[in-house]
């Protein structure tokens, strides 16, 4: 809770894992997503949150923020009861897309700013520090020159650079990204593989939710393969396993919905409306 | 062109006409953010119901509209999300249930008909009494009140609402929060252009505003100086040529959208030309269409 909060990880030894998943259930509508997983991401690592789709690893990650209620078992975030936690500007959560809000036009400064909400007192006007925060994430992915254009002129690769950003700009030390990689072309998933190394060196906790390893290979200390809501591999990331999963392999999402809502069967072209009437809280 | 200041009447209009300008586009602009473009027309049928409360009891329908559409407001908010009506089902409910309440009630009034909620429908902004404007004054600050404070959360809850909840963001309270401060837009605006046109204020000088910008605040600056210069001009033009105050300003309004559409169109080619910004060669989301990518593929 320091205002000096630097950004740097959380050294000491006995420091509590940066997120805590014991004996976690989630369902969707009565449907079972998460079946009792136990996860300990200690602060400072950088692990990935691999498995199918459908597997539950986006609602893993989503319950470990709050944003979908567990049915049973409970979340620590910072070793505090994810209810009762309120030191939100340590978590810099990366959403799988820029949802571009509604029509209203927003410039790349504006968005990677609002990463800023949880740090700033309300009626405050910016000061050189937020500002230079805003400027340092920018620079982090190689932004800095776009600043002033509008996001929605941007590609998907550099929307996704944007979102990063927004997470940086509000100095947190733990990270969460949902499938950064997904629909980003090449250079872009270098690019986005850099600063997460950097994110690393600095000590900060990185969790990453990915569909495969591909460009962050190098930089994932631990996976952890979810399926159906269960973890079944915890331990070093699993060697790259056929073509799809080389980096830089330009993979086809199979799946049209962004949030990857879980149900537990592989992904038909059948159920594709199903996962679709499974979302909550979407409008 | 000074005479119109003479008029009490007018004077009156005028507060009330510049309010409307400033506040409406203000509130509009996180709207359409939200893509609640619609709210403001569904709580403005559920102040109908509120109006006719008021004229039934002998108490200032502005005061009972404020009452009623706030609660309007806060039930939307809890339908849409307890009993996972999409949000365009939930407005509907509330069109039906506030003309319909409306209707009724008005029915019961003694020495009143439909032709008393007429005024109210269309606006009839030369009627507004004093105690009205300051009504609409003490509103108007209280938006404003909120959005200032408020705005900067608000921006994260219209851009993504799961990523305002990852920010620890009060998310219920806050959308209950938008919901309630359109609601009492939607009051200051009934007066002027009526409960079927209050939402007309609240998102054409936005949708012409974004024509001419790439930023979320430049967009509201735009909106508002549109908001103004519509609810003004339209009130003026209205005086003179004897025409329907609240239509005029409208109908106004959408003469500046399309005038913004075909500047906006102009502007966007011209930079496209001198490739100022040079568009990034690997997209899908062309400049001038207002969603995102293909997720789903790495190429288009």
């Amino acid at each position: 809770m320091s205002a000096q909060f630097t950004g740097e990880g959380d050294h000491t030894p006995d420091a509590p894992p940066a997120f805590q998943a014991i004996d976690a259930h989630a369902a969707y509508d009565g449907v079972p997503v998460l079946n009792g997983v136990d996860l300990r991401i200690p602060s400072g690592q950088t692990m990935a949150v691999l498995g199918p789709n459908g597997s539950g690893k986006s609602t893993l990650m989503r319950a470990m923020l709050g944003i979908v209620p567990l049915t049973s078992g409970e979340i620590r975030i910072h070793g505090t009861p994810l209810r009762r936690f309120r030191d939100w500007k340590r978590i810099g959560y990366v959403p799988q897309r820029l949802t571009a809000g509604g029509a209203v036009p927003a410039t790349v400064r504006e968005i990677v700013a609002s990463g800023q909400v949880a740090r700033r007192r309300r009626l405050s006007l910016s000061t050189k520090a937020d500002r230079a925060a805003v400027d340092d994430a920018l620079a982090a992915v190689d932004l800095s020159d776009r600043a002033g254009d509008a996001v929605r002129e941007l590609s998907g690769g550099q929307q996704q650079r944007v979102l990063i950003a927004r997470a940086l700009a509000g100095r947190p030390d733990t990270f969460v990204m949902d499938e950064p990689m997904a629909g980003v072309d090449a250079e872009n998933q270098r690019a986005l593989a850099r600063a997460i190394a950097r994110l690393r060196e600095q000590g900060s906790t990185v969790v990453l939710v990915l569909h495969e390893l591909g460009p962050l290979e190098n930089v994932i200390e631990r996976a952890v393969v979810l399926e159906h809501g269960r973890a079944v591999h915890d331990g070093a990331p699993p060697e790259a396993d056929g073509e799809c999963a080389r980096p830089g392999h330009e993979h086809q999402h199979p799946h049209p919905d962004p949030n990857d809502p879980d149900p537990r069967v592989a992904p038909t072209d059948a159920h594709t409306e199903i996962v679709r009437l499974e979302v909550p809280h979407r409008d | 062109m000074t005479e119109l200041l003479h008029y009490e009447f007018m004077q009156r209009a005028l507060i009330a006409a510049v309010l409307v300008g400033l506040v409406t586009p203000v509130i509009g602009t996180f709207l359409v953010q939200r893509r609640l473009a619609l709210l403001g027309d569904g709580i403005g049928h559920v102040a109908l119901t509120g109006v006719a409360l008021g004229l039934l009891t002998s108490t200032s329908p502005v005061v009972t509209a404020a009452v009623v559409a706030t609660l309007g407001a806060v039930l939307m908010e809890l339908v849409r999300v307890r009993t996972r009506t999409s949000g365009d089902v939930a407005l509907a409910l509330l069109f039906y249930g506030g003309i319909a309440g409306g209707v009724l009630l008005i029915g019961l009034t003694p020495g009143a008909s439909n032709a008393t909620l007429t005024s109210f429908l269309f606006g009839s902004v030369s009627t507004v009494a004093e105690e009205d404007i300051w009504i609409v004054v003490v509103l108007a600050v209280g938006v404003l009140a909120v959005l200032a404070i408020f705005g900067r959360e608000l921006f994260v809850l219209c851009q993504d609402e799961e990523v305002a909840r990852a920010h620890g963001l009060p998310v219920r309270f806050l959308s209950i929060l938008l919901a309630v401060t359109a609601a009492l837009t939607v009051v200051i605006a009934m007066r002027v252009v009526g409960v079927l046109m209050v939402s007309a204020l609240m998102i054409i000088p936005v949708a012409a505003a974004q024509q001419l910008s790439r930023s979320f605040r430049v967009t509201m600056g735009l909106a508002v100086l549109i908001g103004l210069a519509s609810s003004l001009g339209g009130l003026t033009t209205s005086f003179y040529s004897d025409l329907a105050p609240g239509a005029t300003i409208v109908l106004l309004a959408l003469l500046v959208y399309c005038v913004a559409v075909v500047v906006g169109g102009v502007l966007r080619r011209v930079t496209r030309r001198r490739g100022s910004t040079p568009l990034p060669p690997v997209s899908g989301s062309p400049t001038d269409t207002m969603i995102q990518t293909d997720r789903g593929k790495v190429t288009p």
